[in-house]
């Protein structure tokens, strides 16, 4: 008789592991499978090309929930977090901006540019890590339900309500508006230079398919800020060894509790009987009961795909049809024979070892998001590029380099198809190395390896539909009690003992792991396993 | 029209103390004439200042070409509120209202159309020729529009809560809101909380399949504001302006004015024309009089102003006697126009195809919505798009008046047109627009063009020019989620501003722009107490 699961994970990815650690720790017998050969979903390392190690996917750790990190040790199973120094800003004409940790020098930096801007700089910042104190309180924390009367959801909207009051009127009112702003109408209230305001509004639109003039940006711009309030941590680092570092020590401390993880497995089937799950269908037929069952694939593959519609009600198949994945961005890494110089700033100082933005201006950003909303891919696309190999020798040999450039746009749905991708592979990938040779004219002859992932090529890989690295667009219509379905923001779904644990759940993408610790939580809470 | 005097000597000097207003309203549109009608109807001795020799603002009936006249700037009467028409009783001033609103005629495909009624079952004949399942989706929308509209209304008709006392007694109206949209039930109140913020295009693309009828219905979503159908938060304004939505006005804008005018003088209601306040006089932190153009002080302790705000603050009330972030907050007010006010005087009928002889009054051409969006994409870099969105209307077929026997008047909102042209604005620029706009409407009426026999451009910055309307905008600053509401700012979002005696009652304030009367009497209602 073939053991039965307290719970089975569905994707062995960054949240799906978090939540088996928190399961293993309160006891129970729980089973990641993911069906790739390597852990990690979208945030793993792999190499690539001999002896250089990419992370392949998503490349900065920023808003990791700092508790996790300790509650889990994750540090005693080798997570290593290397700070980013800087954020650097080529410009076309040969200058460029660079924004340090040190707050003196970047408004050095910034006055260049414009002395008013230099001046308001740290005031700006200090309003955000306020706000962000306000916006942390919701994601570490299953999402409000607003509809609900139950006297401990009315609590939990009053708490979010007092400690909404307790900004300054002022605050309060600017929190309001950024809600549903767009990140450059946000930053022209503060700021006038464009070549400070272009590098600053992008941190609204990453992996999101709309553009920095369009409303519902500003916001997240805050997430920027979290980190840094987070205390221990730095706002944006370097997992050592890769993005991979930090799932693979996730791993490390769930097998270390108890949990089984299984690699190559990929689940065919969620079983569901008189509307509860009883376990999963892998490929090729084996059959694995559980109690329950947490997915932390998005919820179209999940619902749409293992499920079934004939499980569910027409309505909740509505919903899930319209949430947008709507995948927007893809990846270029390169294994580099030598240290590739930026003209405008020769050297591979501290500058290079941040993230490296390309995005000369907001006209530049808004002309490369009209290309990609009627299907076609950025000519000039906005470029966040790293070189992690500048500040972690371990994943490139010595004085050789790995590059690794996050491209916006690339929609998932061309105007040909998403399946005419694999057609445009190339001619995109090329695209973005004229980007990059602008600014550094040797790229090309550096290059010994490429690796090109269009959205289409992301969904392949890693599973996540339409190859949207959030599992879902971040719009307000898509976050907190709306996520993935209005009504269902707590981590159930209407399939009894299956549950949501990745990022198509609140609090959304990025690697924060909050939902997979919330969706585990929540289950251990529900007394069902 | 012609100017009516105050019992002043005229010139310069104060106003006989007997002739001194209890409150004087700047500006003769809809709103200001509300505003006055009912604050003279509650015993207040009004004075009305209007700089135009017209009264009526954008919604004034005014000759452009020898024997043609418009029905106004605006266009749309279906958002005049019925409280309004109540109050002053404007049945009796000669207000007629239709049952419902006008159906709109939907260009198809060059040379056809369909006419949309509002009513679904009148609509669904028309609709079912081209889709059942749009003609389905048609009473699905509309069924849930009137489900909600009624709350709707309510937050559409009270003002706004104060911004920065949302707890203790501050908190009770809000609460009251609160509860009223709690008991449509927790399935609608996810529902309108998951619409609002999205694109309209998202919204019109979840329920209709035919291209025309998306684009038809969501033109109202874009017009108040800085946005394309693909910008987040445009749903929200199309949910406000279809809740708010009752039979239209016959005559259209221009029969609003003539009803309110009368009301207004019946009341006792001063109005005098060609009078331009150039300044508003504050002592010791109020009102103290308004200074016309040419010297003359009409003395008054209260002003209700309905010209846009950043007019208001910005030219009107010295600068010393505001505080420096409610300045602030105004110069930032987004709203620029993108709408250019062509009308045409015409020779023969004006007839559009597949109406089956119903009289078409109001038309908007466009093709698709991404059609639409790439309407929109040239103005955020101050260009002219090659094609234009229409919103046509005849005002001719309710009011042949208005033009020479068995000749019409088409006017024309025509978007995307930006203030701000690059290439500058000027007599080729304007005939530019004229072109594009018969263009368009030539697709529909095929014959059209020989017949027109003017037409007169107004320019984004000709609508500034002429109407007072800042920065071309018709709205008094954009329909955007953070204008709504706490507009134009949070110190004056309730109409009292920190000028004591200053109030303002105009398309800045909340509800919002459009011939609505809404401000207009929220702001009165502000001066009553």
């Amino acid at each position: 008789m073939a053991t039965t699961y307290d719970a089975v994970i569905v994707g062995g990815g960054h949240n799906g592991l978090v939540s088996a650690a928190y399961l293993a720790k309160a006891g129970r017998k729980v089973l990641v499978l993911e069906q790739r050969h390597v852990l990690g979903g979208a945030a793993t390392s792999e190499e690539l090309h001999p002896g250089f190690t990419f992370s392949v996917f998503s490349y900065v750790v920023s808003l990791f929930r700092p508790h996790i990190i300790r509650e889990l040790e994750l540090a005693r199973h080798g997570l290593e977090i290397i700070p980013l120094e800087a954020s650097f800003l080529p410009l076309p004409d040969g200058d460029s901006l660079c924004r340090w940790a040190d707050p003196h020098l970047t408004r050095q930096e910034i006055a260049r540019f414009n002395p008013r801007d230099a001046e308001v700089y740290p005031e700006f910042g200090l309003a955000m890590r306020k706000m962000a104190h306000f916006v942390k309180s919701i994601i570490d924390q299953p999402a409000p339900d607003i509809g609900s009367l139950k006297p401990r959801d009315l609590a939990q909207l009053l708490r979010l309500g007092k400690h909404f009051q307790s900004l300054d009127p002022e605050l309060m009112h600017i929190h309001l508006k950024m809600l549903t702003m767009s990140a450059v109408d946000f930053l022209d209230q503060w700021f006038e230079s464009g070549v400070l305001k272009a590098p600053m509004s992008v941190s609204g639109i990453i992996g999101t398919f709309l553009g920095v003039r369009s409303p519902g940006t500003a916001y997240v711009l805050l997430h920027h800020y979290m980190g840094e309030i987070d205390g221990a941590f730095r706002a944006w680092g370097f997992s050592k060894g890769g993005t991979g570092g930090l799932s693979f020590a996730i791993a490390d401390a769930a097998r270390a509790l108890g949990a089984e993880i299984r690699t190559e497995a990929r689940v065919e089937r969620i079983r569901v009987k008189n509307g509860k799950t009883t376990g999963v269908v892998l490929a090729g037929g084996e059959e694995i009961a559980a109690r329950a069952v947490l997915s932390s694939v998005d919820p179209r593959l999940t619902f749409l795909g293992m499920v079934g519609e004939e499980h569910l009600d027409p309505e909740f198949t509505t919903a899930i049809r319209r949430y947008k994945l709507r995948g927007s961005s893809g990846k270029v890494n390169l294994a580099l024979d030598a240290f590739p110089e930026f003209t405008c700033r020769p050297g591979n100082g501290p500058h290079m070892r941040g993230d490296i933005a390309i995005a000369p201006g907001i006209d530049y950003l808004e002309r490369a998001y009209d290309q990609a909303k009627y299907g076609a891919f950025s000519e000039r696309p906005y470029l966040n590029i790293v070189i992690p190999s500048l500040v972690d020798p371990t994943v490139a040999p010595p004085g050789k380099h790995v590059l690794s450039a996050f491209v916006q746009y690339a929609p998932y749905n061309l105007a040909t198809g998403p399946e005419s991708w694999p057609e445009h592979r190339e001619a995109f990938g090329e695209a973005v190395i004229d980007t990059i040779q602008e600014y550094c004219p040797r790229i090309r002859d550096l290059i010994l390896y490429k690796q090109v992932l269009t959205p289409w090529d992301i969904e392949q890989q890693v599973g996540l539909s339409e190859g949207n690295i959030f599992q879902g667009e971040l719009s307000l219509e898509q976050l907190l009690f709306l996520r993935p379905a209005p009504g269902w923001g707590r981590y159930r779904t209407p399939v009894d003992g299956l549950w949501m644990c990745g990022s198509g759940a609140h609090p959304g993408g990025g690697i924060m792991g909050a939902p997979g610790e919330l969706a585990a939580k929540a289950l251990l809470r529900s007394r069902s396993i | 029209m012609t100017g009516e005097t105050t019992r002043t000597a005229g010139g310069t000097g104060r106003s006989a103390a007997n002739g001194t207003p209890d409150v004087t309203v700047i500006g003769a549109g809809v709103n200001g004439l509300t505003a006055a009608a009912l604050l003279a109807k509650a015993g207040r001795r009004v004075l009305v200042l209007e700089r135009r020799e017209a009264i009526g603002g954008l919604a004034a009936s005014e000759e452009f070409h020898p024997g043609y006249r418009t029905a106004g700037v605006l266009h749309d009467t279906t958002g005049f509120r019925e409280g309004v028409a109540d109050a002053l009783a404007l049945a009796r001033y000669g207000l007629v209202r239709h049952p419902e609103p006008l159906p709109v005629w939907a260009a198809t495909a060059p040379g056809s159309g369909i006419l949309l009624h509002h009513d679904p079952g009148r609509a669904a004949a028309v609709l079912g020729a081209q889709s059942e399942a749009d003609a389905a989706a048609y009473r699905r929308y509309r069924g849930f529009l009137n489900e909600v509209a009624p709350v709707v209304r309510r937050v559409l008709d009270a003002p706004p809560p104060d911004p920065v006392r949302m707890t203790g007694r501050g908190a009770w109206p809000l609460l009251g809101t609160a509860l009223a949209f709690r008991r449509l039930g927790r399935k609608t109140l996810m529902e309108i909380l998951r619409v609002a913020p999205m694109c309209v295009a998202d919204w019109m693309n979840e329920h209709f399949e035919t291209e025309a009828i998306k684009v038809a219905l969501a033109l109202p979503a874009v017009a108040p504001t800085f946005a394309g159908p693909w910008s987040p938060g445009t749903a929200a304004n199309l949910l406000l302006h279809e809740c708010a939505a009752a039979g239209s006005v016959q005559g259209g804008p221009a029969a609003v004015v003539r009803a309110l005018e009368a009301a207004a003088r019946a009341h006792g209601v001063v109005i005098r024309t060609g009078a331009a306040v150039e300044a508003i006089e504050v002592s010791g932190g109020a009102v103290t009089g308004v200074r016309l153009a040419g010297g003359e002080v009409v003395g008054t302790t209260t002003v209700a102003a309905s010209c846009d705000p950043r007019h208001t603050f910005l030219d009107l009330v010295p600068s010393r006697e505001i505080p420096y972030r409610l300045e602030h907050g105004v110069r930032h007010v987004r709203g620029e126009g993108l709408a250019a006010a062509v009308h045409l005087a015409v020779r023969g009928p004006v007839a559009f195809p597949g109406a089956d002889g119903e009289p078409v009054a109001l038309a908007r051409i466009g093709t698709t919505l991404d059609g639409m969006e790439r309407t929109f994409d040239p103005v955020k870099y101050g260009q002219l798009p090659e094609t234009l969105t229409l919103d046509a209307y005849v005002p001719t077929v309710e009011d042949p008046s208005l033009a020479p026997e068995g000749c019409n008047v088409i006017s024309v909102l025509a978007y995307f047109v930006p203030y701000d042209l690059h290439a500058g604005w000027n007599e080729a620029a304007r005939a530019a627009v004229g072109d594009r706009v018969v263009a368009a409407l030539a697709g529909a009426l095929p014959d059209l063009t020989g017949r027109i026999e003017a037409r007169q451009v107004l320019a984004p910055p000709d609508l500034e020019t002429r109407y007072g309307a800042v920065r071309g905008h018709l709205f008094h600053g954009d329909h955007a989620l953070d204008q709504l509401l706490f507009r134009p700012v949070a110190e004056c979002a309730q109409y009292r501003t920190p000028v004591a005696g200053l109030v303002l009652c105009g398309s800045g304030s909340h509800p919002g722009g459009g011939v609505t009367g809404a401000p207009g009497a929220l702001g009165a209602k502000a001066i009553l107490g």
